[in-house]
This record gives structure tokens, sequence and C-alpha cells, in this order.
């Protein structure tokens, strides 16, 4: 019964997904897209270190926004946890969370500038509203009775960080070295819209066809994610977090009118703005909405669901890499690295990398998303299916895959994708600044067209988007009744 | 730990105290990124040297960045393009245009096409482009986006989405010119000197791609100042600036921009870019 | 000092009645020994116990412990004290111990015969061990009252009655449930039966008859 229920809401996304492609431009239109990857391996194999200038100090700005930013938003998104019964702060975390960091830097650029606040901030705060969530959910799930068992008078604080917290502290460092991981690449990510971390010289290397340096610096990103856990120990963390404020550069003063003019003059919508009045105000939002918004959210709609529905496919196929069921000794760490690269690398590089490579439509999109996203969810699958145990005289190989094992994972396996659903949409979003007439496409004209009233509509309603999908995913998980944990990220 | 911490504070002060004082510049991001802080690092020294101050060269993303960052007064001076000049002078009251590259006060858009096309260099605009891929540069770009923009929508009375089948925003011009050399694109438009600079590179095989079309001069890229530097950097800073700019006689330093002199420019040299702009609608009237 | 007394009182599971109501009052000095059928209410009628007199220097031993497993021993034991210090002195022992709380606590788990596992995390440890470090916790806090339940069911016999005699020796009044009926008359004052979720049987413990016992069984 519950289980024809999974299947059937699998297949009408299957059919939606199909139904999408016909509408999408998925075409490969580069002259001659293998020769370009072929160029790209080859730059991979001869990386070339000194053709970048500044390489040592746009990896330590990487690092030291990533832990900057990571910090204050595990910080202040445990303060968040403390109170996330309430629901303005369910309300407040769930919107900003819903704005991609890209998004965020985007914005803080336009008062605060090239300066570090900005790399810093555009990290922490979406990051506090995941950090406020999940942490939540994490000491929720704890067992409550030893605060029961506290004397009559200790502080609240003190009997959280005794009970819940001490009972949590497990996960929530694995959760947050995970995010720590995300934040790597959300630092370097930045670097695309001018923070001085290694995607600024990433992307000036690419665009110029300098495959040697590209491979360089992707190599180096790769080494500093992958060696993560060998050097980032919880007995340095604090030593960490001390220097990398240091380490952010000095970047351009920042000046507070700026804060001031943006907040009182440029977002305010040109009408208004122009003393036109509120009368006018009706058909600015519906040019805006008519014009860009729609054809963005529909665009932003499509690309998400073929993009998710491919995540799901490629996961199925992948998460055997990841389980001892169909590893060994030896294909096992291979098959485990495999799901590691294709986690760390930041979708948003990929589909940078793609574009180039293929050319403009969809395409290098749906790629981009389903790879990342099913290195992590084939990760998490993987490692779910190493709890289960199978008889001794379970049959091997397709059969093991088909009859044994994929139909006992495929309720978490379900619950992880409508999980990440909310996160494809606002990564989808955000390709759009590659050029793909998402919602970020637009946002990014606004933007270069300096019209922040503009940009700031757009913003608004990819957030409240992307607070509309998960709400569906909620309520679709409840109604599969899959059980959902703060688990379902690594 | 203490000693070292204290250390880094007094740095970091330091650094933001000198800062204030440095007169800082950018220039819009329209090809190769790549160095360009090496080689802009140069014009920073030039700089230095002629005016007495702390110089310093910023380097930005998007030309959108360059005016904000302009508007904002984290820099005082801006190389820019035509439009993203008249955006940055419309924003800081005072700011005015210094000087311009001989080759702006009359400068030219290139279109391009890749030889899969089958159009013959020097074709025009024909109807032939209808339905094809096409791409421009950066979005704020004069020569990659408005002027051909302003083109396509004379020449076919229609949105360039509407001519064209599929239509991108490559971000740069040396990007427009490698898209189009691949067959990413089957068309593009682009800064006349970046193309000539990639010919006489050899990074560009005209065997594969080449020019169909080129509009007619229209003035672009110039240094624009803000209105308020006399008062930071002391009494007729504007006018040292532009001598210094006027007098970059040095082949090395104008090879980044790349220029063959300098000449000068003012406020109402760009009156055409404007009206321009307004008229595809990336102003507000 | 006012007497400790539950006067009518009433246990639901939803819209089920499964205690009471039902009225009690524990005389300081003595220990009760709380009996009855596994199910019949004794571990409800004590965290109703608990909720009533919480405020009034009451230590709860549960019997699923309540102990965090991620935390050494020590810190579980600790937790016993955490009213009586500063939040800074706790903030501090959570990651360094002060040399005088430490110096106080080992006797107690030297008593339990588990110092040598002091610094283990409590997750590690056997039941019987775990019962232990739970028992230390409640004769660290020394508070008024102890109300626990099943305090020695994992333990063997000397050690039950090791246990059992380090809790009695710290809390003169005490509320005990216990299913092994032997131990409860030996270190109780007052057998509280539980049946048919109310009181059928209160008596000092010395007058207790077999009968009495059996009916409730």
């Amino acid at each position: 019964m519950r289980r024809s229920a999974s299947v059937s809401t699998s297949l009408w996304f299957v059919a939606l997904a199909v139904v999408c492609a016909f509408f999408a431009d998925l075409t490969i239109s580069a002259h001659d897209p293998w020769g370009e990857l072929a160029r790209l391996f080859s730059g991979l194999l001869t990386p070339d270190l000194t053709r970048t200038d500044y390489l040592a100090e746009a990896l330590v700005r990487t690092l030291a926004f990533a832990f900057v930013g990571v910090g204050l938003g595990a910080a202040s998104g445990f303060a968040l946890a403390m109170v996330f019964g309430s629901r303005i702060v369910r309300t407040f975390c769930a919107f900003i969370r819903a704005i991609h960091e890209l998004f965020w830097a985007l914005i803080f650029l336009q008062f605060f500038g090239l300066h570090p606040l900005t790399g810093v901030l555009a990290i922490a705060i979406p990051y506090a509203g995941v950090f406020g969530k999940v942490y939540a959910e994490i000491l929720e799930e704890t067992d409550p009775q030893p605060r029961d068992t506290l004397p009559f008078g200790t502080g609240k604080i003190i009997a959280l960080l005794y009970t819940r917290v001490s009972q949590a502290w497990p996960q929530l460092v694995t959760y947050t070295s995970y995010r720590l991981e995300c934040g790597l690449r959300s630092s370097a990510v930045l670097g695309f819209v001018g923070m001085p971390t290694l995607g600024f010289y990433l992307e000036s290397a690419f665009a110029q066809g300098h495959y040697s340096a590209v491979g360089a610096l992707l190599l180096l990103f790769y080494v500093l994610i992958t060696t993560l856990r060998l050097w980032v120990r919880p007995k340095l963390v604090p030593l960490y977090l001390m220097v990398a404020p240091f380490l952010l550069g000095s970047g351009l003063p920042i000046r507070w009118q700026n804060v001031t003019r943006f907040f009182t003059e440029d977002i305010v919508p040109a009408p208004l703005r122009g003393g036109e009045g509120w009368s006018e105000l009706g058909p600015w939002l519906v040019e805006l909405l008519s014009t860009e918004a729609l054809p963005g959210i529909w665009n932003t709609l499509v690309l998400t669901q073929i993009a998710l529905v491919l995540t799901g496919v490629l996961t199925l196929l992948l998460y055997p890499l990841g389980s001892r069921h169909f590893t060994n000794r030896l294909t096992g760490p291979l098959g485990h690295t495999v799901l590691v690269v294709l986690r760390s690398t930041p979708e948003y590089l990929l589909a940078f990398i793609l574009l180039q490579l293929w050319g403009p439509s969809m395409l290098p999109a749906v790629i981009a998303l389903a790879v990342h996203n099913s290195g992590i969810i084939g990760h998490l699958i993987g490692r779910r299916s190493n709890d289960v145990t199978l008889r001794p005289d379970a049959p091997t190989g397709i059969e093991r895959y088909a009859y044994e094992l994929t139909p006992r994972l495929y309720g978490p396996f379900l619950a992880f994708l409508f999980y990440r659903w909310e996160i494809i949409m606002r990564e989808t979003a955000i390709l759009g600044i590659l050029g793909i007439a998402t919602l970020g496409f637009y946002v990014d004209s606004a933007i270069q067209e300096i019209r922040f009233d503009r940009a700031m509509v757009l913003i608004l309603i990819t957030a409240l988007l992307n607070i509309g999908v998960d709400i569906l995913a909620r309520w679709l998980r409840a109604r599969l009744r899959l059980k959902h944990t703060a688990q379902s990220e690594p | 730990m203490l000693g070292r911490i204290a250390f880094c504070l007094t740095l970091c002060l330091v650094a933001l105290g000198a800062s204030a004082q440095t007169f800082v510049f950018t220039a819009i991001p329209d090809e190769d990124e790549t160095r360009l802080r090496e080689r802009f690092q140069a014009v920073a020294d030039y700089l230095q040297e002629e005016l007495d101050v702390d110089v310093r060269f910023v380097p930005v993303k998007s030309y959108a960045a360059a005016v904000s960052a302009f508007r904002n007064d984290q820099v005082q001076l801006a190389w820019f393009g035509g439009l993203s000049g008249v955006q940055a002078r419309a924003r800081v009251p005072g700011s005015q245009a210094l000087a311009q590259g001989a080759e702006d006060a009359e400068f030219v858009t290139y279109f391009i096409a890749h030889k899969s096309t089958g159009l013959k260099p020097g074709s025009g605009l024909t109807e032939e482009l209808k339905g094809m891929t096409f791409t421009f540069g950066s979005k704020g770009s004069t020569s990659g986006r408005l002027m051909p923009e302003y083109y396509l929508r004379k020449t076919y009375d229609a949105a360039p989405e509407e001519v064209f089948d599929k239509v991108g925003f490559s971000g740069n011009h040396s990007r427009t010119a490698s898209l189009v050399a691949t067959g990413a694109y089957q068309l593009g438009a682009l800064n006349y000197t970046v193309w000539e600079n990639e010919v006489e590179a050899g990074n560009i095989d005209t065997d594969e791609v080449n020019v169909i079309w080129e509009t007619p001069p229209y003035p672009d890229y110039q240094w624009t100042i803000r209105g308020d530097v006399d008062e930071r950097f002391g009494k007729g800073f504007t006018d040292k600036v532009r001598k210094a700019l006027l007098n970059m006689d040095d082949p090395k330093l104008l090879e980044s921009f790349p220029r063959s002199k300098f000449i000068p420019a003012d406020n109402s040299d760009y009156a055409i870019i404007e009206d321009v702009a307004k008229q595809i609608g990336l102003i507000d009237e | 000092m006012t007497a400790l007394a539950l006067d009518g009182v009433v246990a639901r599971y939803g819209d089920l009645q499964v205690l009471g109501p039902l009225s009690l009052e524990l005389v300081r000095g003595q220990t009760i020994a709380l009996v009855g059928k596994s199910g019949a209410g004794k571990s409800t009628l004590l965290s109703l116990m608990h909720q009533h007199w919480r405020s009034r220097g009451v230590a709860l031993m549960p019997q699923d412990l309540g102990l965090v497993p991620t935390l050494s021993v020590y810190h579980n034991v600790y937790m016993g004290g955490l009213a009586q210090r500063s939040s800074w002195h706790n903030l501090v022992t959570l990651v360094r111990p002060y040399r005088h709380d430490v110096a106080q606590i080992l006797p107690v788990l030297q008593t339990l015969g588990i110092d040598h596992k002091c610094w283990s995390a409590t997750g590690e440890l056997s039941g019987g061990q775990r019962q232990r470090v739970a028992a230390a916790r409640a004769i660290y806090q020394a508070g008024e009252v102890l109300l626990a339940d099943e305090p020695a069911s994992a333990l063997d016999g000397p050690m039950a009655e090791t246990v059992l005699g380090a809790l009695t020796q710290t809390y003169q009044t005490a509320v005990l449930a216990m299913h092994d009926v032997d131990l409860a008359l030996r270190f109780s004052d007052r057998v509280v039966g539980i049946a048919d979720g109310g009181i059928a049987l209160d008596q000092p413990t010395h007058r207790v008859q077999a009968s009495d016992l059996l009916s409730l069984y």
C-alpha cells in the first residue's frame, strides 16, 4: 500500500519531467564539444600553478572566508535553534536560507562593495538559516529524560548544554564539518562575483581557455576538500577560527552612507522613487512580472523538475559505489572517491564548465545539478545500505541490486531526494547568472542594469518559490510517511 | 597567542588607515582577466609616481560591480565603457569624463560569424541571420551589447530575442570571440580592438570565424573621476590625474587598454550613448 | 518542614485514567518501598511525585537512568550538583573539571566500585555499571528526597546491596520502586503496594505479611 504510493508518486514525477523536457532547450550547440572536453582533461593532466598570480593568496582567502562565514553561521544558527519553536523564527530561517549565498553576495556587493564583510555575510546568513533548522532537528531527536533528572534550579542554558547538546554532540560535529566543506565550495564560488577566492581566478582562466591553469586550480580545490578531515581537527578549530578573520584581507573601506542609500533609495521601486506615486506601482510590477518573473519562474520550475528526476535516476545508478554490498576492499575506496569528487564539485562550477564546453542550453545546468546532488544522495544511500544485513545466500549482482537492496532503500532515497528538492531549486535559480534563463538570469540582468529595485523583487520571488517547494516536499514526505531525520544531509 | 592577535590587529588597523588615504581605481573586465592585476599594477605604479599619492588597482568581476564601486566611493577613478560611464556619472553628481583612448572617439562593433553559417565576410545584417544563435558580450557593455542591440533593433525592427533563435551573454569580448570560434554560437558582436588584438596574437583562426559587418562609429571607453577628489586629495587633483593620463606614453602601459594614446574627453561626448540606452530601455527615462 | 503529600492525584494516558485518584503522605526520615506487578503504575506514581515535588529538592533516578551516553561518567555524576554551582563553573567543567570537584566525586564512585571508569564515556559501560553511575549522580546530588525507579535491577546481590545501602544512607527520605520484594523489605521502613490504579497496601515494613504481598501479584 505504502510502497505503491511511493512508486506512483515517483512515476508522476518522471512523467512530469518528461513533459518538461519537451519544453526545455537541451541541445549541445558547441561546434566541437568533445574537443573542448579533451582540452580540459589535458589541462587537468598538465596543471600549471605558475599561470595564476596570487594563487597562495586566493587559497588563504578561500579558507578564511569559509571558516569565518561558517563559524558565524553556526554560532547564530545555534542561537536560532534555541528558539526554533517560535513560528517567527522558523519563518525567518526559511526565508534567509531560501536566498542563495551568491544572491546575498550580490546584494551586499552593492553597499559593502568589495569588503570582506560581503563574502562573510553572504555565507554566514544563509548558513545560519540552515544551521538553525538542522541543529533544532538534531537537538529535537535527543532523549529528553536526562533533562528531567537534573536538580531543580539548574540554569536553562547549562541544562541544555549538559543534556541535549552533549547527547547530540557527535551529530552536531559531523554536520558542522560537512557544512564547512559546503562553506569551502561556497567560498570558492563567491570568487565568480568578485571575492578574492579561487573562483575569481578560475573564472578568468576559464574565460581565456587557459586549461592548465584551470586544471591546477581545480586540483588544488579538490585537494583542499579531500584533505579537510586531515587538517580540520576539533582541537585546531578554535585556532583556525581565531586566525581566519585576520586573513580575510582588508578589501576596500565600507562607507556607511551607501548602506543607508541602498535601503532608502536603491531598492525602492522606481515609480515610488521617481515620485510617480502608488498608482504607477501596479503597472511597474505587472511589467516586471510578465516580462521577467514569469518566464524566469517557468524556466526555473522546468529545469528543477528535470534536474530532480535525473538526480534520482543517477543516484539509483551510483549508490552501489558507496555500498559494501557491491564493492570489495579494492573497489570500495575507489567508489567512495568517485562519490566524494562528484559531491565536492560545486554545481555552479560544473555548470559553468559544461556551458563553456557544450554551449548554452539547459543541458549543462541539468547535468551539473544531477551530478553534484546524486553524488551527495548516492553517498548517503550507500552508507544507509551498509546497515542492511543480507542473508548469506542472498543473490548477487544485478538481482541483489534490483530485488534486495533498492526496494529496501527506496523510502530513504525518496526522503533524501525530497529533502534536496528545495536545494536543487535554489541552485537552479542561481545558475541563471551563468546565462540560463532561470530567475537568476533576470536578477543578474537587473543588477547589471543597476536596477536594484527590480533585483530585490525577483530575489524575493525566488525565495518564495523555494519556500513553496519546501512546503510541498514536506507535505509529500508526510503523505508518503517517509521518515525525515536531521541527518538527511550528511 | 595574544601577542600574535595584537600584532595582526595592529596590521589591520594600519592597513585600514592607509587605505582611507589611498587613491583607488578600477577597470571594467572587458577582456582577458587573467593577469589583469599584474597589467594594471603597472598603471597604478605609474599613477602613483605622477600623482604623489598611494594608488591602488582593484579588479572587479562585472561592469555593474565597477559602476557600484565608483558610486560607493570605493574607487575614485575608473576605466569605463561608454554605457557604464554614463550609468556611473548619472549616479555620482559632479563626476566627469577625463580622457578617452584615441580609438574611442570613433569606436565600432564587429559582428562576427562562424564559417558553418556560410555567411561571407562583410555580408552585412541580412535576412539570412534570422533564426541563428547570437551572443552579446557583457550585459552592461557598450560595444558588446548596447550598440549592437541598437543596430539589430534598427535593422530588423524587433528585439534580438525575436530575431535570433537564441541570444546569450558571453560575459566579455574575448569570450565572445572564442564562443563563436568554437561554434557554440553562430554569431556574435564584440569590441573591434579586442578582435584585432586577438587576431594579431594568433588566438583566432580567421578561417573559422570572420567579420560580417561593422557598426557606424560611436564614442566608447573613457576614464571617469569622481567630483569630490579635489576635496580629498587636494586642490587641482582632477587636473593632475587628467594630465597624468594624457601623458601616458609608455606602450607597455597603453597595451593594457589597448589604446595608442589618451585624448581629452568630457561628459557631453557621451550624450549619444545615453540616448541609445534610454531608447533600448537599459536606462530609465 | 512540611511533609510531602499527594492529595487525590490522577494520571491519565490520553483519555484513559491509569492511576488514581490517590493520596499519599511521605513522612520525613522514612524510606518507602513501592511494590506491585509490572505495569501496575509504580513508575507513573514516581513521576507524579517528581512533578509535584520537583522544586523541593527531590532527586530522581528513573528506570531508564537518564544518563547522557556521550559524556564521561564523571560529568554524568557531576550533573547532580549543577544547581549548586555557578554557570561559569559548570561551563568550564564541561571542558576541564575542577580538581576539588573531582576530589568529591571520586570517593562516591569508589564506594560503588566504578572509580576506574571515571573518565570513560558512559555509553560504553555495561547496564550494571550505568545503573551505578545513575546512583552516584543521585548520591552526589544529596537532595532532600530520593525517588528511584528500580535502582538495583541490573545489579547482582552484593552490589545491589551496596548501591541501595549507599542511597539510603545519603537519603533519609526516599521512595524506591522495586520488583525484588526481599530487597524492598530490607531497605524500607514502609511498604506501599499498587494495584488496579490505586494504593492496595500501605503498611510499616515490619508489619507486612507475605499474604499482603501475594495479593498484589
